[in-house]
């Protein structure tokens, strides 16, 4: 956590899906996944993503380290800007930034053996050339995510889903990454195993010094693993703080109605809810104005005009909202 | 006190597989009161599904109630012919699925979709009347505009509308038991909070016993009376809200509570506590209680024989040798 320069830098990234139809399959409408997204990310930090489905955070993380290709914007790793590397300086760059799926189920291939998936990314880098340190390394890998060098003769479905997002975890670390997205990594497992990832994924980032982009819905989850949260709403930054600021003083309405909706494990009664009516807008055709305004339970005329940005609001904490005043 | 609605004694469901039998719901006796909700908690595979299905005989081959009562009403559900069970689910007792997508058939309106459980259990309504009931129903639920929606098919909705589509059905015939299969869980949390006060306005309103699956604590403390903790087709503890949440006394039932992350601030890097270890296969269950191999308090009487479900205060029963002590009351 000390280096100034940011690991990762984000500017203005946009990702905008053509939609085609019509008669020469001219290109009708877009969904705007992505709008304008900016931010920076040190070393050891975690990043929080939070919002609904739908709201452009998985695209965000696929588009950071190009599984999809960002319409427009920067994204500069270690002081290289990445956004226009050839597939070459990409796959060097891929070493260092790798990606953990949410379904365990999916991202492990059932016909290769636990060690075939742990050893593939180190043949594909050509990280290990004599095969004995290969299997050492392998072996290595098993015992760090908590599994048995056993294992590694097993085949994905033999294995419970928490046991496979240890491997999906083991794959991702085999080429000493320095930052790894984890997209939704536990939302697809139960209550008492979601806590031994999270355990382990928080043990390896001390150990290992890793930079977590952490995209959940969850946000309590959220709010234990992360340094910095930003909520995202029909693909924009709503609020971006320092987790614990975020959480003790949420400033956008939709962070307030998001926290407010989640069902506290006390049955003591509860000061009054909000409750958003109305679904998320179509990515299409976002309302005019502020995004969240048909949901919006302070919402007046003028958010139906004025488009907010996100500004700071007070030292380091930015939201997207005209109605809230700013303290500095 | 209220009366009781649905009761169930000592019900068992086998499934007789090429594997062996198992019993994934296994001695369940529990009830519950008219106006009332009761959680199910447990994670993937702790029979809590499969408890629902067996209160309403839709146990599917190869699997069969093989012992124990459901009395609803104070009569003998296992006693019913096919005939008098049809007539009773959908009409008397009604359920609510947690995937709005797969339970909507896809090629009717969800108008049809609801005039079919009305059509088939108040006889004698006009065409018109069905119609204007239905209406009446996607209204109560809060869907905007619904005599338009009425004629739209289910992949034309967002899955809240679905699951409020779903709730409108299952509340057609007025049930005077309602249950509720992690209903919200394929939803987002601002999409939760609503559906989770609908069904607690609908309840309300028609004063129905409600059965609340779950794995989400938070959900239970919200919605529930009382809660019964399942573990590998057993009941581990069974009380009020309160005795669950602030004196737990099964080790797994303090250990579900332990791993959720609190909202604290500072909490950042604190070990959540884990309950270390998986779930035992049916097939493969340990001699003694099945929780013994995750339990930290685990002792010899532990693996020699299974822990009955012992009475504590009220209705708190839990089935341990050796309870957790809780740090007082609240």
């Amino acid at each position: 956590m000390s280096s100034e320069t940011p690991l990762l830098k984000v500017e203005n990234v946009v990702k905008h899906f053509p939609i085609h139809g019509g008669l020469f399959s001219r290109q009708v409408a877009s969904v705007k996944a992505v709008s304008d997204i900016s931010f920076e990310l040190k070393r050891g930090e975690t990043l929080g993503l939070v919002g609904e489905s739908g709201c452009g955070k998985s695209t965000l993380g696929r588009c950071l380290i190009r599984l999809i290709e960002p319409t427009s914007g920067k994204i500069i790793f270690k002081g290289e800007d990445i956004t226009h590397v050839d597939d070459n300086r990409m796959r060097d760059l891929r070493r260092k930034m790798q990606i953990i799926f949410q379904d365990p189920y999916a991202s492990l291939n059932p016909r290769m053996t636990i060690g075939a998936i742990l050893e593939e990314p180190l043949i594909i880098h050509n990280l290990y050339p004599v095969e004995k340190e290969r299997a050492e390394r392998v072996q290595e890998l098993i015992k760090l995510v908590g599994l048995r060098p056993e294992h590694l003769s097993r085949y994905p479905h033999e294995f419970s889903g928490g046991q496979r997002q240890r491997v999906g975890i083991a794959r991702a670390l085999a080429v000493n990454p320095e930052i790894i997205i984890c997209d939704e990594p536990v939302s697809a497992l139960d209550v008492s195993i979601q806590a031994q990832v999270i355990n382990l994924l928080m043990e390896l980032q001390q150990k290992l010094g890793l930079t977590y982009i952490f995209i959940a819905h969850d946000l309590k989850v959220v709010e234990h693993v992360s340094t910095k949260v930003a909520v995202m709403y029909l693909g924009q930054i709503v609020e971006f703080a320092e987790a614990d600021e975020l959480y003790k003083n949420p400033l956008h309405p939709y962070t307030k109605a998001l926290l407010s909706a989640i069902p506290i494990p006390d049955p003591k009664p509860r000061p009054e809810r909000i409750i958003l009516t109305g679904d998320v807008p179509s990515p299409i055709a976002p309302p005019p104005g502020c995004y969240f305004n048909p949901r919006c339970p302070m919402a007046s005329v003028e958010c139906t005009q004025i488009k907010p940005e996100l500004e700071e609001k007070s030292p380091g904490h930015f939201a997207r909202c005209i109605k809230v005043p700013a303290t500095i | 006190m209220s009366e009781t609605l649905l009761e169930v004694t000592n019900l068992r469901t086998r499934y007789k597989t090429d594997d062996g039998n198992i019993f994934p719901v296994d001695d369940i006796s529990f009830r519950v009161k008219k106006g009332q909700t009761l959680g199910i908690v447990g994670e993937s595979g702790c029979g809590k599904s499969q408890t629902a299905l067996s209160i309403m005989r839709l146990i599917q081959k190869p699997g069969e109630i093989v012992s124990g009562d459901v009395q609803f009403k104070g009569e003998s559900l296992l006693k019913k012919t096919e005939d008098e069970m049809r007539d009773i689910l959908g009409n008397q007792m009604a359920m609510i699925f947690q995937e709005p997508m797969t339970s909507l058939n896809p090629v009717y309106t969800i108008g049809d979709q609801i005039e079919e459980s009305i059509r088939l259990h108040q006889k004698g309504l006009t065409n018109l009347q069905i119609k204007n009931k239905a209406i009446d129903m996607l209204k109560l639920v809060g869907i905007p505009a619904a005599d338009k929606r009425y004629h739209e098919y289910p992949h034309q909705l967002s899955g809240g509308m679905r699951q409020r589509v779903m709730i409108a059905m299952a509340m057609s015939c007025t049930p005077q038991l309602l249950i509720a299969d992690e209903p919200t869980t394929a939803l987002d949390v601002t999409i939760q909070a609503q559906i989770l006060d609908l069904m607690r306005k609908v309840q309300k309103e028609f004063q129905a016993g409600m059965i609340l699956i779950t794995h989400d604590l938070g959900v239970v403390a919200e919605m529930c009376q009382d809660v019964i903790v399942m573990y590998a087709g057993k009941i581990v503890e069974y009380g009020t809200v309160e005795d669950i949440f602030y004196r737990p006394k099964h080790p797994y039932t303090k250990g579900l509570l332990d791993s959720i992350p609190h909202f604290e601030t500072g909490s950042r890097m604190k070990q959540l506590n884990t309950i270390p270890g998986l779930v035992p296969s049916l097939y493969n269950l340990p001699v003694g209680c099945r929780f013994q191999e995750r339990c930290k308090f685990a002792q010899e009487d532990c693996r020699r024989a299974e822990p009955n479900l012992e009475n504590l205060r009220g209705i708190h029963k839990v089935a341990c040798y050796h309870p957790v002590q809780s740090e007082g009351g609240n």
